[in-house]
């Protein structure tokens, strides 16, 4: 398999060359559950499909052997008005929170109750609001970023 | 998750990297939860995001993330180090984030990655958990100094931009 040539493979296309090697691992665990959003147009009835729309921008950390990644990290180094789109979603108009925070805690091994101190680093968020789904249709939803 | 000292986060000395999973559109790491999880105080430059035992994938580290489970080469010229292929396997977290006081605001209007809206930069804390077989993982009590950088928004993008 060689994707050096691929600039900006998506989960998609990515997925479908290691398919096509046969070297995928753990395929039948690589999608989560379908976003759920409550429909405008429907008057908050559920609409079960209303898969969300990825950020145009990103980056592709591990180039070229990962995949382009709709998302901007936040870093310490740029000032807040110089950020990059927080947002993972595109289409959206909402509250939106993302932190950077590193610390640490305890691992337990529960078949032997040893601890362990370790580190942690957390990028996590969220997105609270309207948002157009990959349906065109406007809805409501609040979503974490995990 | 790392093996180094509290606050570091180098990739070879990574043994965890809990995550949803990229979704079928492409979408980074996103999962819808209640509405209720999130509650936000905008104008007091406060949120929350309060979840618990949300399925996620262990995916080991976030060079196996990113590339479905094919690890690194490490030998190749780039500047990564070698990491070895992994499966991800199942396990559930819970968390606590709070956004807390703004440090700085701003008002951006980003014509080239057409966003907009008002963004505070601000203090933040995380109590998390994580649980999958034969591990189990609990954060420190939260700590305003662990936090590098947070921001807060209430944006406009894609369509609503213009």
């Amino acid at each position: 398999m060689n994707i050096t040539n691929t600039v900006r493979p998506s989960r998609r296309t990515f997925l479908g060359t290691m398919a096509s090697a046969g070297t995928a691992l753990g395929a039948g665990l690589l999608c989560p559950k379908t976003a759920y959003a409550n429909s405008e147009d429907g008057e908050g009835q559920h609409a079960p499909c209303a898969l969300l729309n990825p950020i145009p921008g990103g980056l592709a950390p591990f180039k070229p052997f990962a995949i382009f990644i709709h998302h901007n990290p936040l870093s310490p180094a740029v000032a807040l008005a110089d950020i990059k789109d927080p947002s993972q979603i595109t289409d959206f108009d909402g509250f939106v929170g993302l932190t950077h925070i590193r610390g640490g805690g305890t691992g337990i091994d529960t078949n032997t109750g040893t601890t362990t101190p370790l580190a942690f680093q957390a990028d996590m968020g969220f997105s609270q609001g309207k948002f157009i789904g990959a349906d065109g249709r406007r809805h409501h939803g609040t979503f974490a970023f995990v | 998750m790392y093996t180094g000292p509290a606050g570091s986060a180098n990739l070879t000395e990574q043994i965890h990297d809990y995550n949803v999973h990229i979704d079928s559109n492409d979408v980074f790491w996103m999962v819808r939860v209640p509405h209720e999880a999130v509650r936000v105080d905008f104008d007091d430059a406060r949120a929350s995001l309060r979840v618990q035992g949300v399925p996620v994938f262990d995916d080991h580290d976030l060079a196996n993330s990113l590339t479905f489970g094919l690890g690194l080469p490490g030998d190749l010229g780039f500047p990564y180090p070698a990491i070895a292929p992994t499966a991800p396997v199942r396990a559930t977290v819970s968390f606590d984030v709070e956004w807390n006081g703004a440090v700085a605001t701003a008002q951006i209007h980003n014509d080239a990655q057409q966003f907009k809206g008002f963004f505070l930069s601000t203090g933040a804390t995380i109590n998390w958990s994580a649980e999958q077989p034969g591990f189990r993982f609990q954060s420190e009590t939260p700590d305003p100094t662990r936090n590098l950088v947070s921001v807060l928004g209430h944006e406009q993008n894609g369509v609503f931009f213009g």
